[in-house]
């Protein structure tokens, strides 16, 4: 193990590896990956075994080809429906929205977040006993809890039932199953909960309605979100492969999840049941009023965190000893900052989201003030006040902030790889391999000739093994040097001065401001953020086949000047948000 | 071979509790117990006890020495390894808070599984050493990700395996089939083995309850009334119905995800429709505790008091999850424990190691304690695993995995003993295991580490 940081990985490389003789590690100079070109190094799911990863190489190197023109584009094909559970704070905010007013909070499995998404994990794992307890538990206690309090449950049901299987009963349990369901109930379904509403009873029609309303919340109908589509016989025959499409009440569910992290609501559901859902403008129609809505800022500000990797700052520990202007509330300050940044971005009209890689403006109290070394009248450790960062000064881009630079580095040193391999990995989706088995990762301790930590690294890269992988990422690394662990400017390393030149893809560069405005021009910046959008949407990493489909939603949103919101709705109405693959038998 | 390989179906020690009781939950302490015993009419032999086993997981091994590798062996000697083989030797110094309870020890021993080229990076220690010590095969090639450490299992952990083998419990499992429980909270990642050493098979894991507050709650606090339990028991029956339409639309993949959710459904309601089988025995509501060896022995007495009413006969105990982070500040130790290994402090990983094995000591110690009216203990009747991800941190060498083999598992295992086999199959762990336990296991193993031996001089 070399470092911490997860990130993407395409399943494709090591069959490409073997055809392409890539022995070390992709090197990111080549003019494709500039100008919009290969996708080679961003991550592809393939979930199936060796034979049919390495048939997809091919594929890859076709995409490639595509680019130059020779070829027309491929079309985009939609890989296959994930079955995701809710997360922990989907299920909250769903059964939030459910029963209304103050809940317990029950205690439910945490959830994984393989390749940086909650989502992922909620597709890609298998519930635990323990996990599915708790949800019979949590079932429990909320319509306990809501079904205790007469006036609750009367304005729950809106009737008062004389039995759990009388009319007044049998239209809550239909009426809130739709709810629950994200759909309306089969004739089947509706007959279930009505027959366990009366069999559980025992006299007490509420009673009988609670349990009924606890089964459906362990109904695994509720509990993970079943998007399967219905097939689309136009799409399918264009292509050799059978296309499916989501149903309004799908579409409703996925916009719902997507943008406010919770259940729809009845507008929703009854623009699903108008068919609105069905089409372009309909679907337009309803995400913007979705995004309109406060809940959508918070569900966007939950994206960034997991595509930025802010949960690694919760494991920040620092000696206040070595770095006197650590405080404890630090790294939380860091991820604050972050957020409001977002929050600027997402909120004001028109903005172009990557100005986040360039940004002089941030929000600051007064522990970071003093990291960053400005004034900030009105900041205090609980107050963050609207800077802007000296023009002069060393700092542009949130890669000169608090939160990337410490979440990449130890707790006695800085690190130029973890701080190169977040930059490739994170801001521009390349894949950075692992280092071969028999390697040894460790740093060289320092010997008489090597005085800085640069210095020490330089000299493992002289190990051709290491050269590969370390000159694709130390040389932009090498840049944030100024940045101590905390991300306080130095100019000393060991008591030696700092070398903070570098370089990008051989494009020589002289420290982490000059990397803002190489990132400012690079088309990568963009294609990332639609790939992890895509990835976090759909629970798994994109299918190559899927890769031209991202291609037309980045289109959309460089014609939108990088407005995030716009993003949203460009690829809400995409046909990679509203079609899906056929389920493998297998 | 020991009596307690027979397969006839023994009373269990949950019916009698069930036959002392009847209704609400059960306050049974030992006097109880005693007071019982005139009246049971069982062998002798059920006297000592349903065998029990644990395993106890701990971080990044131990510290390096030639034995991991030339490279490693430069300077530090060997705190592990006994000096002496067999019976009675003497324990090294690693070994010594762990001394008092008699443990055994195989040494030498290391992976056998096959490391296909492709993808890469599937022989890193965390990875391949932690797969099979804990499942006896290699990491699930499709969808291994070395850069991103993502991997999965190919088959249960040996915890699961014993707690699902039918030659364990039978048709009357206790309780709980098996708990899973945590120590410290730092992790290398959220997700994966990084968070949870415990596998049904691929990416179904069980994740440890970390908080002391919620073990009792999940052992002790059972509602006492029946009736309402019933309801609740009677309900799964109804989901299970609604998830027939949505089982037929799925693909194989998510087909399998629903069907483990819904066994996982039954085996709740069986708990629902158990009309006993809770004890109340001293321990207090637990505080939780940032103190490593504190916590340790609040959550090995709850353990403790689980086995004694037979609420469970298999748990998992990860002190430290692999690859940890943990910070042990109280020992000095400036960075986590990772990048310790990582940065060749060696001095820091002995004392780290050292650290972990008086806690894995506690874990005994509370199993000592507790003994039946025949002054039998809990660690008597138990088999308790210790196991870590690789022989050492610094380079990942999977040599020298440590072992311990703890406790007397009712006679099945000679305590006290140090085997050595310098690279020989991890896997007869395993075998030794599962034959001590009474498991039908001609060989255990695979892809490559399959083996048909045990550890002779281990297993009585």
């Amino acid at each position: 193990m070399w470092s911490r940081a997860p990130y993407p990985f395409d399943r494709r490389l090591w069959a490409l590896g073997l055809s392409l003789g890539l022995a070390g590690c992709y090197s990111g100079g080549s003019g494709d990956e500039t100008d919009g070109g290969a996708t080679s190094a961003s991550a592809s799911a393939s979930t199936t075994a060796s034979g049919s990863a390495s048939a997809t190489a091919g594929d890859s190197e076709g995409d490639s080809d595509s680019e130059t023109g020779e070829e027309p584009p491929l079309p985009f094909i939609p890989g296959p429906p994930t079955l995701p559970r809710l997360t922990v704070s989907q299920y909250n905010n769903t059964v939030g929205d459910l029963f209304g007013g103050p809940l317990p909070s029950p205690a439910l499995e945490p959830d994984t977040n393989p390749y940086l998404f909650f989502n992922i994990g909620a597709a890609s794992t298998t519930v635990s006993e323990v996990g599915v307890q708790r949800y019979e538990e949590a079932a429990e206690l909320l319509t306990q809890a809501v079904f205790a309090d007469p006036a609750r449950r009367e304005a729950l049901v809106g009737c008062v039932p004389e039995a759990a299987d009388d009319a007044c009963a049998a239209g809550f349990l239909e009426t809130f199953g739709r709810r629950a369901m994200r759909r309306p109930l089969t004739g089947e379904e509706r007959q279930r909960w009505i027959g366990i509403a009366a069999e559980l009873a025992d006299g007490d029609p509420w009673q009988g309605l609670r349990m009924a309303v606890s089964g459906m919340l362990q109904s695994p109908n509720f509990l993970y979100r079943v998007e399967l589509g219905e097939v689309d016989v136009e799409a399918s025959a264009a292509g050799d492969k059978e296309v499916r499409r989501y149903t309004g009440w799908e579409m409703a569910t996925r916009l719902s999840y997507l943008l406010w992290n919770t259940t729809p609501d009845d507008q929703l559901l009854a623009a699903a049941e108008a068919g609105l859902l069905d089409t372009s403008v309909g679907i337009l129609g309803e995400a913007e009023r979705l995004l309109a809505d406060p809940r959508a800022a918070t569900t966007i500000q939950a994206f960034f965190a997991q595509y930025l990797d802010l949960g690694r700052l919760g494991h920040v520990e620092r000696d206040p000893e070595l770095y006197p202007l650590y405080t404890p509330g630090l790294a939380e300050a860091m991820r604050t900052e972050l957020e409001l940044l977002v929050d600027d971005f997402i909120s004001r009209e028109g903005a172009d989201i990557r100005g986040l890689f360039t940004t002089r403006s941030t929000f600051v109290n007064s522990d970071l003030a003093a990291v960053y070394g400005v004034d900030a009248p009105g900041a205090t450790p609980i107050t963050f006040v609207p800077v802007e960062l000296p023009e002069d000064g060393p700092r542009a881009g949130i890669l000169t902030l608090g939160a990337f630079l410490t979440m990449n580095a130890h707790a006695t040193e800085t690190s130029p790889t973890l701080r190169g391999r977040y930059l490739r990995e994170r801001v521009l989706c390349e894949t950075v391999p692992a280092p071969p088995d028999d390697v040894d990762t460790n740093i060289p301790e320092p010997d008489g000739e090597a005085k800085t930590l640069r210095e020490r690294l330089e000299q493992h890269r002289a190990d051709p093994t290491c050269a590969g992988c370390h000159a694709f990422i130390d040389p932009p690394g090498f840049l944030f040097e100024h940045f101590d662990s905390i991300g306080s400017f130095r100019e000393l390393d060991n008591g030696y001065p700092i070398d903070s030149t570098g370089e990008l893809d051989g494009k020589p560069l002289n420290d982490a401001r000059d990397l803002a405005g190489a990132l400012a021009e690079d088309a990568r910046v963009a294609r990332c953020m639609v790939t992890q959008l895509y990835r976090h949407t759909a629970g798994r990493l994109e299918v190559p086949e899927e890769r031209p489909g991202l291609r037309d939603v980045e289109e959309a949103f460089k014609a939108a000047g990088y407005s995030y919101r716009e993003l949203l709705l460009a690829f809400v109405t995409s046909e990679a948000f509203r079609t899906v693959a056929t389920p493998e038998a297998e | 071979m020991s009596f307690f390989h027979s397969k006839k179906k023994r009373l269990g020690r949950r019916t009698f509790l069930r036959g002392a009781v009847g209704g609400s939950a059960v306050a049974l302490g030992l006097p109880l117990l005693d007071a019982m015993l005139p009246s049971r009419t069982a062998a002798a032999e059920d006297l000592a006890g349903d065998p029990l086993f644990g395993l106890f997981y701990w971080a990044n091994g131990t510290p390096w020495h030639a034995g991991h590798g030339a490279e490693q062996g430069a300077g530090p000697a060997d705190l592990w390894t006994p000096a002496e083989t067999g019976p009675g030797y003497t324990p090294s110094e690693l070994l010594a808070p762990l001394a008092a309870h008699q443990v055994s020890v195989a040494t030498g021993l290391e992976p056998h599984t096959e490391i296909p080229a492709q993808p890469p990076g599937q022989g890193d220690g965390h990875m391949r050493g932690f797969m099979v010590a804990m499942t006896g095969d290699r990491i699930r090639p499709e969808g291994f990700d070395h850069p991103s450490h993502t991997l999965t299992a190919l088959r249960p952990t040996l915890d699961q395996y014993i707690a699902k083998h039918a030659d364990f419990y039978g048709d009357a499992p206790p309780r709980f089939r098996s708990l899973e429980v945590g120590i410290s909270g730092a992790r290398f990642h959220d997700y994966g083995h990084w968070n949870a050493i415990s596998y049904n098979g691929p990416d179904a894991q069980n994740p440890a309850i970390m908080d002391p507050a919620q073990l009792y709650a999940k052992l002790f606090n059972v509602p006492d009334d029946l009736v309402a339990l019933g309801r609740r028991a009677r309900l799964i029956d109804a989901i299970h119905d609604d998830a027939k339409g949505l089982r037929q639309r799925l693909g194989s993949g998510d087909r399998q995800r629903l069907d483990d959710h819904l066994d996982h459904l039954r085996e709740i309601q069986r708990r629902l429709e158990l009309t006993s089988g809770t004890c109340e025995l001293a321990p207090a509501m637990p505080a939780d505790s940032s103190d490593v060896l504190l916590k340790t022995a609040t959550v090995a007495e709850l353990i403790a008091v689980a086995l004694h009413c037979d609420l469970t006969r298999v748990f998992s105990f990860m002190l430290t999850s692999p690859a940890t982070t943990h910070s042990f500040a109280n020992l000095g130790v400036p960075d986590g424990m990772h990048k310790t290994c990582h940065d060749g402090a060696w001095e820091n990983v002995r004392k780290i190691t050292l650290y972990q094995m008086q806690a894995f000591a506690l874990l005994l110690d509370a199993m000592a304690a507790i003994k039946d009216p025949m002054e039998n203990s809990l660690l008597d009747r138990a088999l308790v695993y210790g196991v870590s991800e690789y022989g050492e941190g610094w380079k990942h060498s999977v040599k020298e995995m440590p072992v311990v083999l703890a406790g007397g598992c009712n006679g099945a295992i000679n305590r006290g003993v140090h085997v050595r086999e310098p690279g020989g199959n991890l896997c007869k762990v395993h075998t030794t295991i599962l034959r001590a336990l009474g498991i039908e296991c001609p060989s255990y193993g695979f892809n490559g580490a399959e083996t048909t031996e045990h550890l002779t001089g281990i297993l009585a």
